[in-house]
């Protein structure tokens, strides 16, 4: 998408180097419109008008003595126990989201890297391994970490062996948590990476060689700096949906100390009688925080072309 | 030095002409260059000129270290540059593509060279060399908010501030239209004279060779069939691919029947021809090619024959005429030979009587022929 933008703009900017748009033809409108009409009707339908429920549902309130019955209200207390009561719990979400998008990055960058511009003719079975694993459910997939990563299981056992795993486990840890997450959302950090690599013209690569740069400076220079539109859209695409999940702190993590915003949202909703403000308050409460994160990280690291 | 060091560590001081001995380079299925030995005088333009798939860009990146030669020797001067990476050699690129860093400013593009070598005010310099390419006022934009003709000038200004020993140009004019082309082949010229550094060119456009460079070398299947200025090379191509890659030529191929004289005669079927014999490229008997260019020869409608025996050739069809203001173009159908073209300036003002399908003759003077290998 910002691709696109992107492009149209360089044509128009050589005689316009305002970078002024050009202005759309009267006769187009019509038609515009109702191109964008679909569109438009699916988001007020699956987007907004559950958001406006949810923002209701969050500023509820209960009636006195009948549990899980509730009533209109403009009543922000379910906030102050989300924030309160749940503090640890965001904190989680995004240090473990913050740590899967960082070991996400470290794998995935490399493999990108190598995908693009080292593998020949195996690129294409490269691909196929890193979007496979979609074809089986990510449940499932979770669920056999757990088997993986098991107190009996080949790695545990092995660390234990070697007195490399002081408190005994894996799982029901925050490592495994991370490395779930880590591995769920790995290939949403490889594919926007690779697109940007492999959009990118190897002749500017040599440009630094030529420039006097060795590979290491080209690579911080020239490569990475080009890849940034990929990094960042990858690093959201993986950042976002981890600080919202909670499959993989459930099936990988303990019962108390690993436990997510997610996980607390889903027991508010299913587990606790009355606990639906909580919960939608608790998921607008986060996605605030979100918002707020990626927009300043966009606005610090982000190109004029993602803007 | 570790890889922490400065890029510049195994930066190579050279000075000197540009000499390549007995360069090949072989991939998998083909050999690019083969066997190739040239030298390229210190503070020369010149062009390395040939077809798509011809060696020439091979040889250039050779040159720039982007390849490394199969065999033979990259030299300048006395220092022998074979092996070293691109960041070793006082030498850069002009890409075809460009290749700006798109993520940087002009100002800063043409910065990264300098910098990367730790020249001390590395932004002046590049201030300075964009001044030379006439684009200080666009120093703070994006390449992609340049014209094409504007990034074709930010990527030599990138080339040029580090005052390469030689400057390597890889078809640096074929995305521009026919107009800015002519205007950055000037142009070209000009900061060459003004630095005189250097500089190799690759092209497949033989007008833009000739035009900029002092020494062309015609490449083809991966070897230099004649290298020399361009108006000896026009003149007197001592190959038929030389003859008509660079320029246009009437051909007849024909066999050596003796001499007459200081001239060789080259005859075929019912046509005899001369070439003196130091324009001849071939030795004595077997078979050879006549050629003369198009604008040397003129058009009769009577044979001319007697007095020019051996210097016109006829009769033939006239299957073409086209007035185009300074000269009338006419393609002549010549039984046996093949089709031949002649350029006519138009100096008087002759009413331009000939039509297509009258018989007409065409004759040259006899010291603008010349004979190639067949």
């Amino acid at each position: 998408m910002s691709a696109l933008a992107h492009l149209g703009s360089t044509g128009g900017g050589a005689q316009a180097p305002g970078g002024a748009a050009p202005e759309p033809t009267k006769k187009g409108g019509f038609t515009a419109y109702l191109l964008l009409l679909p569109g438009v009707l699916w988001l007020l339908v699956f987007f907004v008008a559950p958001m406006v429920q949810l923002a209701a549902v969050s500023l509820q309130s209960q009636f006195p003595g009948y549990p899980g019955y509730y009533y209109r209200d403009v009543n922000f207390g379910s906030y102050l126990t989300a924030i309160t009561e749940y503090l640890p719990h965001f904190g989680r979400s995004l240090l473990f989201a913050g740590a899967a998008t960082l070991f996400a990055f470290v794998l995935a960058y490399p493999l990108a890297y190598a995908m693009a511009f080292k593998a020949g003719k195996w690129r294409g079975v490269m691909m196929i391994c890193v979007i496979a694993p979609f074809f089986t459910s990510f449940i499932l997939r979770t669920v056999a970490w757990r088997q993986i990563l098991a107190d009996e299981g080949p790695i545990a056992s092995t660390l234990r062996f070697l007195h490399l795993l002081p408190g005994g486990h894996i799982t029901e840890t925050w490592v495994a948590v991370v490395a779930g997450l880590t591995y769920n959302f790995l290939p949403f950090m490889v594919l926007p990476i690779y697109a940007s690599l492999e959009r990118a013209d190897p002749k500017i690569i040599e440009a630094g060689g030529d420039l006097y740069a060795n590979g290491l400076t080209t690579f911080r220079r020239v490569t990475l700096p080009m890849s940034m539109p990929g990094v960042l859209a990858g690093t959201l695409l993986t950042f976002i949906p981890a600080a919202g999940d909670y499959v993989n702190a459930e099936l990988l993590g303990s019962d108390t100390s690993t436990k997510m915003v997610g996980n607390v949202i889903e027991s508010q909703f299913f587990k606790v009688l009355g606990g639906f403000p909580v919960a939608a308050a608790l998921s607008f409460t986060l996605m605030a925080v979100i918002l707020a994160l990626v927009f300043l990280y966009v606005r610090r690291y982000g190109t004029e072309e993602l803007l | 030095m570790g890889i922490f060091s400065k890029s510049t560590g195994g930066f190579r001081e050279a000075k000197g002409d540009l000499i390549l001995e007995n360069v090949t380079k072989s991939f998998a299925t083909f050999t690019a260059v083969d066997d190739l030995s040239l030298t390229v005088p210190r503070g020369s333009f010149f062009a390395l000129l040939g077809p798509s798939g011809c060696g020439k860009t091979t040889t250039l990146r050779m040159v720039a270290g982007l390849e490394q030669p199969t065999a033979g020797r990259v030299k300048i001067g006395s220092t022998d540059l074979t092996g070293s990476r691109p960041y070793e050699r006082p030498v850069n690129t002009v890409f075809q593509s460009y290749a700006l860093f798109p993520h940087l400013t002009v100002r800063d593009n043409v910065a990264f060279g300098p910098k990367r070598r730790g020249v001390a005010d590395a932004v002046a310099e590049a201030n300075k060399t964009l001044e030379l390419v006439q684009l200080s006022h666009l120093a703070d934009r994006k390449p992609t908010q340049l014209s094409g003709g504007q990034q074709q000038r930010v990527a030599v200004a990138r080339a040029l501030v580090n005052h390469p020993e030689v400057l390597l140009l890889d078809e640096p004019l074929g995305a521009l239209d026919l107009k800015l082309r002519r205007e950055m082949q000037v142009e070209l010229k000009r900061i060459q004279m003004e630095v005189g550094l250097t500089f190799v060119h690759v092209t497949h456009d033989q007008e833009e060779a000739m035009t900029m460079a002092d020494t062309v070398a015609v490449m083809n299947l991966g070897k230099i069939e004649q290298m020399g200025a361009p108006e000896v090379l026009y003149d007197l191509p001592r190959t038929k691919f030389v003859a008509n890659f660079l320029g246009q030529s009437n051909l007849l191929h024909g066999t050596v029947q003796g001499t007459d004289g200081d001239s060789v005669v080259i005859g075929s079927g019912d046509h005899k021809v001369k070439v003196r014999q130091a324009r001849m490229a071939t030795g004595e008997g077997g078979e050879a090619i006549f050629g003369v260019r198009p604008e040397k020869t003129r058009i009769h409608d009577t044979d001319p024959g007697p007095q020019l025996s051996g210097a016109s050739i006829g009769p033939g069809t006239l299957l073409d005429v086209s007035f185009s203001g300074v000269a009338t173009q006419y393609l002549v159908e010549i039984p046996g030979v093949g089709r031949w073209a002649v350029y006519e300036q138009n100096l008087d003002l002759d009413r331009i009587d000939n039509k297509p399908g009258d018989q007409v003759w065409i004759s040259w003077n006899p010291g603008h022929a010349f004979g190639v290998r067949s």
